[in-house]
């Protein structure tokens, strides 16, 4: 794409941001004559590709709306469901409810599942850590310091949920696995607090960027990020969960284990985001240190986004190879019988009607075995995915009424959302954009409302496409979910703990 | 940035970082694969190295409705022995919890995990770690029952089992098991007699009271106080 010029270089590196595109270009045997000796023509080529492949793995955080997206679709997925529970949150996992603290305990002690609930048997302890895991949640979701919140995220959701395991169901599942994995990626390149943050410190060192002057204080000088301006927000939560994590390690509360277990990934990543601001503090030095961490977190970001979309394929086919060996899937009855479950029909009549005739029944049993069973195999065809990734994420809508497994289902299409082509993922942050703007002008004529509406965009700042100006209907054709476009602001260096 | 961007020597590291990287990422996908598949020549000879990889944090089970849906309504029901007001040792009539669940599932667009996972997968736990004569199998065996007793007491004290005051002495739990009646467009033909499972009589002790259920010396007070 073409905004890769306009938007603002990172001044470390020294050497400019190049689309990855016009990389091979530069490669040394461009000059060679065409088509001299096919031999070493194919050789070529395969080594160019083997070095696009390499350059794009370090150089780029890849699928930074798919990230994003997963981000605040499983953060808020767990958020809606604690603010839901929040009636039955001690039945559930409270200290005296019927899965007793000591009744946990004694099953914790034979698997050494994580969790912080364990730390403590008090009334007060299990608030503070509901209370924590509704926050963490919240911040996760909104894109607050993103690397650390992953990590907070994560100790959320793994305390409350292997504190009650008999509670959850596959929906629970899912949010506990991707919770780990989101800790890996850079899932806060776009629509996140981070990224507006980022937006502003570069916009006044960008000349060019006036449209967003109107934002930020004219004549309000921002150091650039080598600079001096020290990011306090950032060390100082940096320090408390340093401090947090001692006290917590000193009383001997977090399990150890296969080398060092917990402790090892808690204080490794804490230990990581020191090393994150000291190579950006001294990149003036040196900016050797700062790009390998960078190309680190590239490499682990795009690791962990293959898992995540491995996993998902996972769960669509195990789900779908076990229901072929079913007596049930091969009749052709099989949904008939959740729709009459007293626990998955919270619409009886509607089940009935759902049910009322046998083809059709017939038809979304095969269905459903088909889909899921094909899913994987899908990905290789653009277009065939995302018939299919819309037939999913409708079934699971339906679900999530007709079964009553709303959370369930809300995790699920969160899960299929990391499959969403780059442009509609686009076009939606544009809708979004869109809607903020005009429910904010809405709101501004109450004057007293009207600071609200210099919050910042939810979306990443396209220079030359001013957001709700309408150019963000510049959709482009699918610009290649496989390859999703360079992440272009997000792509220098990080202020502070954003890592 | 890139790799390219790198001296070296850090160059070298990345080249590692990577395949280190690109290992765990798919060593873990064949942990996770193996995991999810079914019994198979390789999970026999290295089950212990899987499950060391996998649990707890990766355990995971996507046989959603597979290789069969559920086709019977299992319901838990509970009665109690309960000492009234008076003193007086009374055997409650059978409270049917789960249709209690049910009921507060139906025409819920946001169905609690206490009315539609708890008492389920609890008596699951229990069906899976008890043989048919209800024997626990060990120490998950042991908890299952004492976190069904926790519900019960807790589920019988919210309907007020016993009339005001009463407190629980003892509960029986059983399973009422009922075939889902096939479709009306199929001529299958089920049993629609329902099976009993009866637990033996469980004495409730303190620690089986959970938060919000009864104070166990309310009878006490309400005797001495007359």
């Amino acid at each position: 794409m073409s905004n890769d010029g306009s938007t603002p270089v990172s001044d470390q590196s020294g050497t400019p941001v190049a689309a990855p595109e016009t990389r091979p270009a530069r490669s040394p045997g461009r000059e060679r004559p065409a088509g001299r000796v096919s031999r070493f023509d194919r050789e070529y080529r395969i080594d160019r590709k083997m070095r696009h492949a390499v350059s794009r793995l370090t150089g780029q955080a890849l699928g930074p709306y798919q990230t994003a997206v997963i981000r605040i679709g499983f953060a808020g997925t767990w958020l809606l469901f604690l603010l839901r529970e929040i009636p039955h949150r001690q039945e559930m996992y409270g200290p005296d409810g019927p899965w007793s603290w000591d009744l946990a305990q004694q099953l914790i002690a034979s698997n050494h599942a994580f969790t912080a609930l364990m730390w403590a048997d008090s009334q007060v302890w299990f608030e503070i850590v509901f209370g924590f895991a509704v926050l963490s949640a919240a911040l996760f979701m909104l894109g607050w310091r993103t690397r650390t919140m992953s990590v907070l995220f994560l100790l959320g959701v793994l305390s409350l949920q292997n504190r009650s395991i008999f509670m959850g169901d596959g929906g629970d599942n899912v949010i506990h696995l991707m919770a780990i994995y989101l800790v890996f990626t850079r899932c806060g390149q776009v629509w996140s607090l981070d990224a507006r943050r980022e937006r502003r410190a570069a916009a006044p060192r960008a000349r060019a960027g006036h449209d967003e002057q109107a934002e930020e204080q004219a004549g309000h000088p921002r150091p650039d990020r080598s600079g001096s301006r020290p990011d306090r927000a950032g060390i100082a939560l940096w320090a408390v969960l340093g401090l947090a994590l001692a006290a917590v390690t000193l009383a001997g509360k977090i399990d150890g284990g296969m080398l060092g277990g917990w402790r090892t990934i808690y204080w490794g990543l804490w230990a990581l985001q020191a090393l994150w601001w000291l190579t950006g503090r001294y990149a003036a030095r040196s900016d050797q240190p700062r790009i390998f961490l960078d190309v680190v977190a590239n490499l682990v970001h795009n690791a962990a986004l293959f898992v995540i979309m491995a996993e998902a394929c996972l769960i669509y086919a195990t789900a779908g190879w076990y229901k072929i060996q079913g007596s049930r899937w091969q009749d052709g009855t099989a949904v008939y019988y959740p729709l009459h479950l007293d626990y998955f029909s919270p619409w009886p009549a509607l089940s009935d009607l759902l049910s009322a005739s046998g083809t059709m029944v017939m038809l979304v049993t095969y269905g459903t075995v088909i889909a899921q069973v094909a899913f994987p195999f899908t990905l290789f065809n653009r277009r065939v995915k995302n018939v299919l990734l819309a037939v999913m994420m409708t079934e699971h809508a339906v679900i999530a009424v007709v079964l009553g497994l709303p959370f369930f289902s809300l995790a699920m299409i969160a899960a299929d959302a990391v499959f969403l082509p780059t442009s509609f993922l686009r076009r939606l942050g544009g809708w979004v954009t869109r809607a903020r703007v005009w429910l904010l002008s809405r709101l501004s004529q109450l004057p007293r409302l009207s600071r609200l509406s210099r919050f910042g965009r939810f979306g990443r700042a396209l220079p030359g496409a001013g957001k709700g100006s309408g150019a963000d209907e510049e959709t482009s054709e699918e610009s290649g979910e496989g390859e999703p476009r360079p992440p272009e602001a997000a792509d220098h260096p990080h202020v502070g703990f954003t890592a | 940035m890139g790799i390219a961007a790198l001296s070296l020597p850090f160059q070298i590291a990345a080249a590692l970082t990577f395949a280190l990287v690109a290992m765990v990422a798919c060593v873990h996908l064949g942990m996770v694969f193996l995991h999810v598949a079914p019994s198979n020549t390789v999970t026999k000879q290295h089950g212990q190295a899987i499950d060391e990889w996998i649990y707890p944090e990766f355990e995971q089970n996507w046989k959603l409705f597979a290789p069969n849906p559920l086709q019977q309504n299992i319901a838990v029901q509970v009665r109690a022995e309960v000492k009234g007001v008076d003193g007086a040792i009374r055997t409650t009539r059978w409270y049917d919890l789960s249709a209690l669940d049910g009921r507060a599932i139906d025409g819920n667009l946001l169905p609690s995990h206490t009315q539609q996972n708890e008492l389920r997968r609890a008596w699951d736990f229990f069906a899976a770690t008890h043989d048919n004569a209800n024997r626990p199998n060990g120490l998950r065996g042991d908890l299952s029952e004492r976190y069904l007793r926790r519900i019960a007491v807790l589920r019988l004290d919210r309907e007020g089992a016993g009339g005001a005051g009463a407190v629980v002495q003892q509960v029986q739990v059983r399973s009422r098991t009922t075939n889902v009646p096939p479709p009306e467009w199929s001529q299958e033909q089920v049993s629609d007699k329902p099976v009993l499972r009866q637990l033996p009589w469980w004495p409730v002790s303190d620690t089986d009271r959970a938060a919000g259920t009864r104070p166990v010396n309310a009878t006490e007070r309400a005797v001495s106080a007359r």
